[in-house]
């Protein structure tokens, strides 16, 4: 039997995370939740995940910082990451590219936009 | 810096005698400012709106959210932001943009009424989400004024958190209209 899709969802507000892993363990996903980027950074040092959604405002570190912490690794080098977050300029989304983000995803999010998007990055 | 342009039946814009810009909060909007001339201000039936304050940044921003969450039936395709579990984001995201920290927030809340008797009671609903919400994320109530069966205005001063909640006639928190659909593209998926 296969193994469901692990995705580490990575945000400051709780009604948000619950909100996250009711839309994604409906859909099959096993889903792990860190509270901000430390934190993901943290639960990553020794596990493993398939995809990471993260948010950008979030304390101690943002998710712009998350991702560039990952992909000066080689372990997270190629991890799909997706940015889930209430900003929208180009500025942000262009910054988010250049530290190796897979993808941007607006709030409030569309569940079902949100895993076709973590379909598409997992196959 | 205010998050979306005003179109009300409410009075917006310079407010005679008082030197102050008053900008009207419609439902499923979030304003925030840290100008001292501008007021925020809406009315209130069974609406929730959240107050936010940062007393060091001198930053506030206001909320008005007509339903708490969305239902185990939501339809996914009809993302909604009259939403308070995506206006509370929102206000606390636009409020960091502008030089907030979150540690410092303080809230007030207020609305939340229920107008009818023997209608489902959305107001108690909508004061027990922002409770709840504003105990997850940390942050302070410094005061509450939810519930009841009347319409309130509410006039926040974003950059001094004064605010004054008045009760209303109930016909004028009915004849509030509520915002466009969001002009924010929710849910918009880009894979670089």
């Amino acid at each position: 039997m296969l193994q469901p899709i692990r995705i580490l969802t990575v945000d400051d507000s709780a009604s948000m995370r619950a909100l996250l892993r009711h839309a994604l363990t409906g859909q099959g996903f096993d889903v792990v939740q860190a509270e901000d980027g430390m934190a993901a950074l943290e639960w990553l040092a020794g596990n493993e995940v398939d995809v990471v959604i993260t948010d950008i405002n979030m304390p101690r570190l943002d998710g712009f910082g998350l991702i560039e912490q990952l992909r000066c690794g080689t372990r997270h080098r190629d991890r799909p990451i997706l940015v889930l977050s209430t900003e929208s300029s180009d500025e942000k989304k262009l910054r988010a590219r250049a530290a190796g983000a897979t993808g941007w995803i607006v709030k409030p999010f569309d569940p079902e936009k949100l895993v076709a998007a973590v379909r598409r990055v997992t196959h | 810096m205010i998050a979306t342009a005003p179109s009300s039946d409410l009075p917006s814009g310079p407010f005679p005698g008082s030197g102050m810009n008053r900008i009207t909060v419609l439902q499923g909007q979030a304003r925030v400012s840290g100008r001292v001339d501008d007021e925020l201000t809406t009315i209130l039936g069974s609406c929730v709106a959240t107050c936010l304050f940062d007393p060091v940044a001198k930053i506030g921003g206001m909320n008005h959210f007509l339903l708490p969450e969305p239902p185990d039936s939501h339809d996914p395709a009809k993302v909604d932001v009259h939403y308070g579990v995506y206006l509370m984001e929102i206000l606390i995201n636009d409020m960091l943009r502008l030089g907030a920290s979150k540690s410092q927030l303080k809230a007030h809340l207020y609305g939340g009424a229920n107008l009818r008797a023997g209608m489902a009671p959305i107001g108690t609903a909508n004061a027990r989400f922002a409770r709840a919400f504003l105990d997850q994320e940390h942050i302070p109530v410094m005061r509450e004024d939810l519930g009841g069966n009347c319409a309130r205005r509410i006039e926040f001063r974003p950059a001094t958190g004064k605010v004054r909640c008045r009760v209303v006639e109930n016909r004028l928190a009915s004849e509030t209209t509520p915002a466009p659909r969001p002009t924010r593209s929710g849910g918009d998926v880009e894979l670089f």
